[in-house]
């Protein structure tokens, strides 16, 4: 019986949760009129497909593919420069290594609204605005950094490290033992973690709105808030293009699920 | 056999910050013979191992293996293969693959990696094996692919850190005499890890005794048995524990008087009369017998039969543990007689804990 009322609570709050989403869904297949009608109604009189219409009109190929730049950009430059360090942040014991990573977390806290004055200022005077979509990816990259050599270091935290010292007496390299032992070994970790940071790069707002000024080099975040304004009318369009930004991230997420296939790290040991 | 050495240990030391693991260690290897490095945890036996690996630097001293000088070369570089506690066998590998991981690490051709697996597979009876993933086989089997990865590799010695403690009490005894009998096919040099005195005993050829980063003893495992060099080591090989008294050499100086049991023991040696030592009688040692014709008598306290032979303990202070194979008719309360022969009295130093020998020398 209490299996049944947790489950009903469960059910109920995943709905609140999930409201939204379903509300974007069915706003943007409603025709003009019906979006304002009262009682509002929970599923559309008339379907209205507008999804051509609105990635046309609204050129969301050129955002989606800004985001795209902007969200690869930044993974690969975090993957690159972070899963080295949150290994040798995972392996290496001193106290130094606490200070570096009590630093590590201390940039995390930092939000994009007070760090854009500054990166704005010396990205201004290195001439880095010039590459507004690649000042975006730094500001980006640094920004998830942090969040990224966290999680991946209790990823390579949890492969024993006898693994690489059996890969080491089996005739391996430092280098070969991290890259064909560990990286394999914390892979998931990484996969998961890579992923987030390419969800949070492909939904970034401040740093592109702050850094890139040309229309046609702004993401899908920037572009959106453009149609948007005290006297928007076109809530079907607004809610379409959203349909359109999040339904590909959300696929992203169900794929996503799939890969954390936990236990590989069992039978290592013991 | 050759006398050859194969791994030389000289003046090693190790320091770990201001700790001291390992205190001037030397130590000679033989080509193809099967050592056990035994102490309590944190003497510095696994040190010792990892240093032989190069997993672990050592601060002084010099290493060698097979007449190469070893200080600081890489463990890839060494031809040593290692067998870890926890098998680390790598789990997103086969069986197959773990046993050619070093082969494959060479760039060998890969019909010669695959005719090595087999050939190590029927050594090891992982033939039915070779496609599993490390999870999908028993703590028996893991164990197997751990030696397998160590034996394809034809090294210069094998590394053993505690391979056994994981498994249980069962295969632990069986598996401890399958390593043995592979160790005499392959005639390989062997560094045997463990702080299980028996297995020492039963497998090795030369014992180490370690405590505190120092060689305590070092010797066949029957000498260390019959003549331990301190008190550390004739509590340390033996089980059930060798008893220690405290007692004082009598007046006429060949017989030593126990102290809290008011016992006279002879000894098969002439020491200076009033001094005072430490008696050591291993438990095998002391026989039963009737309380008016022997040397010592006790009151019984706990008796404990495992089928095949028969624990006693004392209710006097010191506690004497008395072991005797096969059943006694002996309740607890009891009064009991026990005699040792005088040659199987070991004697130590009180403060020094070093081995009394014969003040003649004669020993």
């Amino acid at each position: 019986m209490k299996k049944y009322i947790l489950l009903a609570f469960a059910i109920l709050f995943v709905g609140i949760y999930l409201f939204p989403l379903y509300w974007m869904y069915v706003t943007g297949l409603k025709a003009g009129s019906e979006i304002f009608r009262f009682p509002p109604t929970f599923w559309p009189q008339t379907l209205h497909f507008n999804v051509v219409d609105i990635w046309v009109r609204l050129r969301m190929d050129r955002f989606l593919t800004n985001s795209l730049i902007i969200a690869l950009g930044a993974t690969a430059i975090i993957v690159a420069v972070g899963t080295g360090c949150a290994y040798a942040l995972a392996r290496v014991r001193s106290i130094w290594m606490d200070v570096a990573l009590f630093a590590t977390l201390m940039m995390q806290v930092l939000p994009s609204s007070l760090m854009i004055t500054p990166i704005f200022v010396s990205f201004n005077m290195v001439g880095l605005l010039e590459y507004p979509r690649l000042a975006v990816v730094l500001a980006q990259a640094a920004k998830l950094l942090p969040l990224y050599i966290v999680l991946c270091r209790t990823a390579f935290m949890q492969v024993p490290r006898e693994l690489e010292e059996a890969a080491l007496v089996d005739g391996n390299s430092r280098m070969g033992a991290f890259f064909q032992i560990a990286v394999p070994l914390a892979r998931n970790g990484i996969l998961v973690t890579s992923v987030l940071v390419f969800l949070q790069s492909f939904g970034e707002y401040v740093y592109s709105r702050s850094l890139i000024g040309e229309r046609a080099l702004q993401p899908a975040t920037v572009g959106l808030q453009s149609f948007m304004g005290p006297n928007t009318s076109d809530w079907s369009g607004v809610m379409t293009y959203s349909a359109i930004y999040v339904t590909p991230i959300l696929i992203v997420f169900v794929l996503l699920q799939r890969r954390i296939v936990s236990g590989l790290t069992a039978g290592a040991l013991k | 056999m050759t006398s050859m050495a194969q791994i030389e240990l000289e003046h090693v030391d190790k320091h770990y910050g201001q700790f001291h693991a390992l205190k001037d260690i030397n130590l000679t290897i033989p080509k193809g013979s099967f050592v056990a490095l035994v102490g309590p945890s944190g003497c510095g036996k696994s040190t010792l191992l990892r240093s032989l690996a190069g997993l672990e630097s050592i601060s002084g001293g010099t290493m060698k293996i097979a007449g190469e000088r070893m200080n600081g070369v890489p463990p890839r570089r060494r031809d040593v293969a290692m067998v870890f506690q926890s098998y680390a066998l790598y789990p997103h590998m086969t069986v197959r693959e773990n046993l050619t991981y070093s082969m494959r690490l060479n760039r060998r051709p890969k019909e010669e990696c695959e005719k090595a697996a087999k050939d190590v597979a029927a050594i090891t009876g992982l033939d039915e094996l070779l496609d599993r993933y490390p999870r999908q086989l028993s703590g028996g089997q893991r164990q197997r692919v751990a030696m397998g990865r160590a034996i394809i590799r034809d090294p210069k010695a094998f590394l053993f850190d505690e391979p056994l403690s994981n498994l249980d009490a069962a295969l632990r005894v069986h598996m401890r005499k399958e390593i043995r009998s592979l160790h005499d096919r392959l005639r390989a040099t062997s560094v045997y890890v463990t702080h299980d005195q028996v297995e020492a005993m039963t497998m090795a050829d030369h014992v180490v005794v370690l405590r505190d980063g120092i060689i305590e003893q070092q010797g066949a495992p029957l000498e260390l048995y019959d003549h331990p060099a301190n008190r550390f080591v004739a509590g340390f090989i033996g089980s059930p524990a060798m008893n220690f008294i405290d007692a004082a050499v009598s007046e006429t100086g060949d017989a030593i008087v126990l102290e809290g049991l008011d016992a006279v023991l002879p000894i098969d040696r002439r020491l200076q009369p009033g001094r005072q030592v430490k008696a050591g009688l291993r438990p095998e040692h002391l026989r039963l017998g009737a309380p008016e014709n022997s040397s010592i008598r006790l009151e019984i306290a706990v008796v404990e039969f495992t089928g095949a032979a028969s624990y006693l303990s004392s209710a006097t202070d010191p506690e004497l543990t008395i072991f005797h194979a096969g059943r006694v008719e002996v309740k607890s309360g009891e009064v009991v007689g026990v005699s040792i022969a005088p040659e199987l009295v070991h004697l130590f130093d009180p403060v020094t804990e070093e081995r009394i020998l014969a003040q003649s020398g004669s020993e």
